[in-house]
């Protein structure tokens, strides 16, 4: 266990850098490297604190994992026309209902962005949080994008996290800015076959909650049902050209999360009778050697109005055709 | 035109056809005269521009997707995912446009007097909603 200790705390180090979560918290307190230190050893406790850590020790390692109960399920996911949207930095306002208020916190633990939100990086006013005080891609800001395309076959065969999984998933999706840039995600050589932080399933899943108080996944992304999901690896393209590979590449078809506005929902504002699937490719990277993610921006080739290039692709298709059995 | 007035025509001397078909240019240009055409446009930002249109019996709304995005024009209360967002006047028929590509148009003649409320399939829930009100003649 002192091992693992070690190893999350350089990744919380690591990780913390690349937020900027380190300096706001040591200017915080303009005497304190003491205080700076405190600051650090309350992080690196949340990140080992997230919740599934006793799950993925006693399955990860697990050589024949059981099937889906009731048999595989193929599903097959298209969008032929159509544009698509596409998230743009923004700073995410807090759901009481998954994060709880400053005296009863909730969905602390974890590696911040991809699994909780430390009380430290949150904003508080009347007694209530406000907004995940970072820049993420999840909030309200959105551009749409033409020519939006998606294919996926996929698998889910295998139940839980493994060592080794049945699942697979074939995915192209692509899209084309107003210059005529064609930006393109392909995925997956490689199925996460079990997580780092929270369970992946095998790699593939149906039918699950993921996301907001699930703790599956990041809860700045509304409590939402799951009808199929996936993480591997995959190659993201600019122009045909590969511009980062193998990059850690999430999908999930979901029910309709976003509001008047295209806000994205609090967990009681979630249509459940409407779908849409959202392609992620996060601005971090799993760091397998220190049991967490490390900070990577993603090169996506896309630059934003500031001059900023945007370090993710969190891009949501909407007009789909869905198909799926027992296989 | 209908099997009816053609076999009137067939029947019928020149003079009288003549007349008949006076009369039905008259009727058709007088209809076409009161009869409006009103645009309405489906945007990159979710909103039916204008939201709200007031026209009158026998007029024409013609819905123009002017955005990137696959739009409907939806008026059936059976697909909308809240009762609030449609209405249909007693003896109106319910609409659906389908999926509307970029550039698409549909359009739909309102006969019944009375408040439409219609929205789109996929952004029903991001507050792409609109409405019709049609008045009597």
């Amino acid at each position: 266990m002192k091992q693992g200790s070690s190893r999350v705390s350089r990744a919380v180090v690591s990780l913390l850098a690349g937020l900027g979560l380190a300096a706001a918290f040591a200017s915080s307190s303009a005497s304190a490297e003491g205080n700076s230190q405190m600051q650090m050893q309350m992080m690196h406790k949340l990140v080992e604190m997230a919740p599934y850590r006793g799950y993925l020790e006693a399955h990860d390692k697990e050589q024949h994992p059981l099937g889906l109960l009731g048999g595989p399920i193929s599903v097959s996911i298209t969008q032929k026309t159509g544009g698509v949207f596409v998230s743009l930095p923004d700073k995410r306002r807090l759901d009481p209902n998954v994060f709880g208020t400053p005296k009863m916190p909730r969905a602390f633990a974890g590696t911040p962005g991809i699994d909780g939100v430390p009380p430290m990086a949150r904003g508080v006013e009347d007694g209530h949080y406000t907004e995940f005080e970072k820049l993420s891609p999840f909030g309200d800001k959105y551009m749409v994008m033409a020519d939006g395309k998606l294919s996926i076959q996929a698998l889910d065969a295998t139940a839980t996290d493994a060592a080794t999984t049945q699942d697979r998933v074939k995915m192209m999706a692509s899209w084309k800015d107003k210059a005529g840039n064609v930006y393109e995600v392909r995925c997956c050589k490689m199925l996460a076959a079990h997580g780092v932080e929270y369970p992946t399933f095998g790699g593939v899943v149906t039918n699950q909650i993921l996301h907001g108080s699930s703790r599956i996944g990041t809860s700045l992304m509304p409590t939402e049902y799951t009808y199929f999901a996936f993480w591997g690896m995959g190659q993201v393209l600019k122009n045909g050209k590969v511009v980062a590979a193998p990059r850690l590449i999430h999908g999930m078809l979901t029910e309709y999360v976003r509001t008047n506005g295209y806000k994205l929902a609090f967990d009681n504002q979630v249509t459940p009778t409407r779908l849409q699937f959202h392609l992620m490719v996060p601005p971090f990277m799993p760091d397998m050697a220190h049991g967490g993610f490390k900070q990577d921006p993603l090169p996506t080739g896309f630059d934003l109005p500031n001059g900023m290039q945007l370090p993710f692709w969190h891009v949501m298709f909407e007009n789909l055709d869905i198909h799926s059995h027992r296989a | 035109m209908s099997e009816q007035a053609t076999a009137i025509m067939t029947r019928k001397p020149r003079g009288r056809l003549l007349a008949l078909c006076s009369a039905l240019i008259l009727a058709s240009a007088s209809g076409t005269a009161l009869a409006k055409t009103v645009k309405v446009q489906s945007t990159d930002l979710l909103k039916f521009e204008p939201a709200k249109v007031v026209i009158h019996v026998g007029d024409t709304v013609v819905w123009h997707n002017a955005s990137v995005l696959v739009h409907t024009v939806t008026d059936v209360p059976k697909l909308a995912a809240k009762a609030a967002d449609v209405a249909l006047p007693k003896g109106a028929k319910p609409f659906n446009s389908g999926n509307l590509q970029p550039k698409a148009d549909f359009r739909h003649r309102f006969t019944a007097p009375g408040t439409y409320r219609y929205f789109c399939i996929p952004h029903e829930a991001a507050g792409m909603l609109g409405e019709v009100v049609v008045e009597p003649k």
